[in-house]
C-alpha cells in the first residue's frame, strides 16, 4: 500500500508528532529536577534514533559502527558487574572481539552468518579460551555461562535493532517508539503492580501499530499481532533484567555510571528486538519484500 | 609566575588523550570529587593494584592538581624500561623512591613540594597488593602528615583497577572503573597512629563500595595439609591414623592423603576411591619392586608427581578441615635428589629446589643443569607442587628404622639398608631445616623413638597451633 503523495494525507503528521511528543516529555523530565523522573530507557532511545537518521541519510556503514559502541558499552559494564576470575580474561577479551565481528557482518548484509555467528561460532571460541587459560578449572562453568550470557544478550540480541535498521527505517521507528510507549505505560502504572502497566502498554502498542500502518506496510492482522508482542517481550526483558540485577546487587533505585546505568536502559530492548525481527523477517517476509539494497 | 611549558604539553596529553582514553576505553565514576579542596596542597593517599591506579586517579582530578600534583614511583620498578621511565617522568612528574635503599631525601623531596604549595598523590602499601586486598601501609605518609599537620590527608579508594589490568596479567580489559575520594583527614598524631587512621578510613570507603560488589560464592573451607615425614619404619602412617582419630574426636574432618581414609566425628567412614589413587599404588608397587637406585628413580618420581595431583583432587572432592600426608612429594623429592648427589647437600639448595619445584624459582637457576630431571619437569609444566602447610618430621636414628622394618616381615626395598636411610635421614632434616628458616612454615621435629601416645600428644598440639583459626574459635 505505497502511500500517495499527491493527496493531502493526515498521516503524514504522525511520526514527526510522536516524535515531537517524546521530545517535549524528555524536555520536560529534564528540566523538572528530579521530581518527574523518565525511565532511563530514553536515552538510548535516541541513539537508537539517531542510528536510524544517519542510515536513512547518510549510510548504514557509520550507523552500524554506533551500534556497536552501544553494545561495547553495555557489554563492558555487565562484565564489570559479574565476578570474573584472572582466568577468564582472555575470553573477556574474546567477547569484546566478537561485537566488531558481529558488526562486520551485519554491514556486508550477510544475514546467513550473522544469525549465526555468535551462536554457534563465539559459543565455541569462548569457552576454548576460558579453559585454555585456566590452570585450576574451578569455577569455569561459572565463568562460561556469565560470559556466554553477555555476549547473547548485549551483542546478538542489540545487534538485531541495527539488522532492523538495515532493512527499513519506518519499522526500526516503530519498534522503538512501541517499546519507549511500553516502559511510560509502565512508569505511569508502577505503583499499581505489573497487569495495569501491561493492558496500558498493549493499547499504546496497538495504537501505534495500527496508526502507523501505511508507513511500515503491515498489513492489520499483522499489526495487531505486533501491538500484542511487543508488550509481552518488553515485559519479560525487564523482569529477566530486574532479577539479574538483584543478583548482581544493583538496583533501579540507586544506579550509578558503570553500575548498572547501561543495562536498566537497555533491558526492555534485550527480549523485544530478536523477536521482533524475526517476526517480521520470516513471517512477514520483510528481509525479501523492503531490501534497501533492491528498491 | 608563567607555568613551565613542559608542564602545560603534560597537561594538553592528559585532557586529550589519557583522560578521554580513560572514559572511552574504561569509564570512570567518580565519587565525593566535592572533598578535593579548592586551593592549597593535598595528599592524596590510595590503595595500589594496578598500574591504571595512577591514570585513575589523574582521571578524577582537577585542572589546578594535574598541573601541581606528584605521584610517588618506585624508581627500580619504571627504571627498568627506559621509555617507560621517560613517559611517567614527563606525564606525572614524580617523586622517585628507590625501594631498595632506604633514604631520607625523597621525603625532604616531598616537603619541598608540599611547602611549595604542590600536591602529593602517595600509594603506602609501597606496591601493587593482591587483587582487591588492601595491604599493609608503610609509615612514610605518616611521617609526611605529621610534618604538615597544615595539609589536608585524603583517603582514596580504588576500584575496578585490580580488574582491568591486575598484576597478575599484562592485558588489560575494558572494565569500569570506581574512585572515592573521602573527605579530608587532619590527623594530629603520632606517626604509626596516623598511618593506622588513613588505612582505617581508606578500608572504610571500601566497606561502602563493597556493598554493591557482587561475590560468585562464598570462599570454601581451606583445608590444612599437614605433611608427616620421617625414613621408612618412622611411624608416620601410625602417628597420621592416630592424630586423625583424634582430631575427627574434636569434630574435624581429617583425611589420610594416602590411603584414602576420611575420619569423621571420631571413626572411619568410606571415602570415595580416585583413578589416580588406584594408579599410583601400581606405580609404587613398581617402585618397591626395584633392584638398584636407578631403576628406583624414574617409578618413585612418578608416583611422588602422581601423589601431588591427588593431592589436588582430594582437596576437592572430600573437603576435609585436615589433611595428612605421608610425607610430601614436594619435600621428598628434595630429599630423594640429595641422596642421588651427596655433595649438594645444604639448607640453601633444599630451598631453592623446592621454590623451583612450587614454580616459584627463577628460570636460570644453576640448578637446572645439575639436575636434568628438573629442566624435563619443567618444559612438560610439572613444576608446580603443592607446598603443605605445616610440616612434622619423625626423627628416628637409623637402625631403630632397619629393626622395625625387619619386624614388618616384608621384603626389603633397595634403599632400605642403614647406610641409605641413615642419609636420607640427614637429607630429611636439610630439608626440614630449610621449610622452618628458608621458607618460614610451620615445621616441628619430634623424637619418633617414643611411645606413640607422647608423639601423638605433642604433635596434635603441634598441628592445633599451627592452624591460623584454631586460636579464635573453638569449635
Amino acid at each position: 500500500m505505497p502511500i500517495d503523495l499527491s493527496q493531502p494525507n493526515w498521516e503524514l503528521l504522525v511520526p514527526p508528532l510522536l516524535l515531537l511528543l517524546v521530545g517535549l516529555v524528555w524536555i520536560a523530565a529534564s528540566l523538572s529536577r528530579g521530581r518527574f523522573t523518565l525511565p532511563g530507557h530514553l536515552g538510548y532511545f535516541w541513539v537508537f534514533l539517531l542510528i536510524c537518521v544517519i542510515t536513512d541519510f547518510f549510510s548504514f556503514t557509520p550507523a552500524v559502527w554506533l551500534m556497536a559502541l552501544v553494545s561495547f558499552r553495555a557489554l563492558r559494564e555487565y562484565f564489570s558487574l559479574v565476578d570474573l576470575r584472572l582466568e577468564d580474561r582472555w575470553g573477556v577479551l574474546g567477547a569484546y572481539l566478537s561485537i566488531p565481528f558481529m558488526i562486520y557482518l551485519i554491514q556486508i548484509d550477510w544475514y546467513g552468518f550473522f544469525i549465526v555467528s555468535i551462536p554457534v561460532y563465539v559459543f565455541i571460541v569462548i569457552p576454548f579460551l576460558v579453559t585454555l587459560a585456566d590452570s585450576q578449572s574451578q569455577g569455569s562453568l561459572l565463568s562460561i555461562g556469565a560470559i556466554d550470557f553477555g555476549i547473547f544478550f548485549f551483542v546478538f540480541c542489540l545487534g538485531h535493532i541495527a539488522y532492523l535498521a538495515f532493512f527499513s527505517t519506518w519499522l526500526v521507528l516503530l519498534f522503538l517508539l512501541g517499546v519507549v510507549g511500553c516502559n511510560a505505560a509502565n512508569a505511569i502504572t508502577a505503583r499499581r503492580g505489573r497487569m495495569p502497566g501491561f493492558v496500558l502498554s498493549c493499547l499504546i502498542c496497538l495504537a501505534l501499530t495500527l496508526g502507523l500502518r501505511s508507513w511500515t506496510l503491515v498489513p492489520t492482522g499483522a499489526a495487531v499481532f505486533l501491538g500484542f508482542l511487543i508488550p509481552v517481550l518488553v515485559q519479560m526483558g525487564n523482569h529477566t533484567v530486574d532479577a539479574l540485577g538483584r543478583d548482581l546487587g544493583i538496583s533501579a533505585a540507586d544506579l550509578e555510571p558503570g553500575r548498572g546505568h547501561v543495562l536498566f536502559s537497555l533491558k526492555a530492548y534485550l527480549f523485544a528486538a530478536p523477536i521482533v525481527f524475526h517476526y517480521l523477517r520470516w513471517v512477514m517476509k520483510f528481509g525479501e519484500l523492503i531490501h534497501r539494497h533492491g528498491t | 609566575m608563567a607555568p613551565d611549558p613542559r608542564r602545560l604539553l603534560a597537561l594538553l596529553l592528559h585532557l586529550l588523550v589519557l583522560r578521554p582514553f580513560l572514559h572511552l576505553v574504561f569509564g570512570l565514576n567518580v565519587r565525593g570529587r566535592e572533598n578535593l579542596p579548592t586551593r592549597g596542597p593535598c595528599i592524596l593517599a590510595a590503595n595500589h593494584n594496578s598500574h591504571l591506579d595512577i591514570l585513575t586517579i589523574y582521571g578524577a582530578l582537577p585542572i589546578r592538581l594535574v598541573m601541581a600534583a606528584h605521584v610517588v614511583a618506585a624508581y627500580d620498578y619504571f627504571a627498568r624500561h627506559r621509555l617507560l621511565f621517560a613517559t611517567v617522568d614527563f606525564l606525572f612528574k614524580p617523586v622517585w623512591v628507590d625501594r631498595n635503599c632506604r633514604g631520607g631525601d625523597t621525603l625532604d623531596m616531598m616537603n619541598g613540594y608540599l611547602e611549595a604549595g604542590e600536591s602529593i598523590i602517595i600509594f603506602p602499601e609501597g606496591t601493587r597488593g593482591e587483587a582487591g586486598q588492601i595491604g599493609n601501609f608503610h609509615c612514610g605518609v605518616g611521617r609526611l602528615a605529621a610534618d604538615h599537620p597544615e595539609v589536608p590527608l585524603l583517603p582514596v579508594y580504588l576500584r575496578g583497577t585490580e580488574r582491568a589490568l591486575p598484576r597478575k596479567s599484562s592485558l588489560p580489559l575494558p572494565i569500569w572503573q570506581h574512585i572515592s575520594i573521602g573527605p579530608p583527614q587532619r590527623l594530629d598524631a603520632g606517626v604509626r597512629d596516623t598511618t593506622e587512621a588513613l588505612r582505617e578510613s581508606i578500608l572504610a570507603l571500601e566497606r561502602s563500595e563493597i556493598a554493591s560488589r557482587h561475590q560468585r560464592r562464598p570462599d570454601r573451607r581451606r583445608t590444612f595439609v599437614v605433611a608427616v615425614l620421617g625414613i621408612d619404619g618412622s611411624g608416620k602412617s601410625t602417628l597420621s591414623r592416630r592424630l586423625s582419630l583424634d582430631l575427627s574426636q574434636a569434630g574435624r574432618t581429617c583425611l589420610i592423603g594416602d590411603s584414602l581414609e576420611l575420619f569423621a566425628d571420631g571413626d572411619p567412614c568410606a571415602a570415595q576411591p580416585l583413578l589416580k589413587e588406584k594408579l599410583r599404588r601400581w606405580v609404587s608397587a613398581q617402585a618397591k619392586d626395584a633392584k638398584s637406585l636407578a631403576r628406583y628413580k624414574i617409578p618413585k618420581l612418578t608416583e611422588l608427581l602422581l601423589r601431588d595431583a591427588l593431592l589436588g583432587e582430594t582437596k576437592r572432592w572430600y573437603g576435609s578441615d585436615l589433611i595428612f600426608m605421608d610425607g610430601s612429594p614436594i619435600l621428598n623429592m628434595t630429599a630423594w635428589s640429595i641422596l642421588y648427589r651427596p655433595e649438594m647437600m645444604s639448607a640453601d639448595f633444599c630451598a631453592r629446589a623446592m621454590a623451583i619445584l612450587a614454580g616459584r624459582g627463577s628460570a636460570k637457576d644453576p640448578l637446572f643443569s645439575e639436575f636434568p630431571e628438573l629442566k624435563v619437569m619443567k618444559r612438560l609444566g610439572l613444576t608446580r607442587l603443592a607446598m603443605p602447610d605445616a610440616v612434622i618430621f619423625l626423627d628416628i636414628p637409623a637402625a631403630v628404622s632397619m629393626n622395625r622394618i625387619r619386624n614388618r616381615g616384608e621384603k626389603m626395598q633397595v634403599h632400605e639398608t642403614e647406610e641409605k636411610l641413615g642419609r636420607l635421614r640427614e637429607a630429611y632434616l636439610l630439608v626440614v631445616k630449610a621449610t622452618a628458616e628458608k621458607m618460614d612454615l610451620p615445621t616441628f621435629i619430634l623424637d619418633g623413638d617414643r611411645d606413640l601416645e607422647s608423639i601423638a600428644t605433642e604433635a596434635r598440639r603441634a598441628v592445633e597451633g599451627a592452624r591460623p583459626e584454631s586460636g579464635g574459635n573453638g569449635e
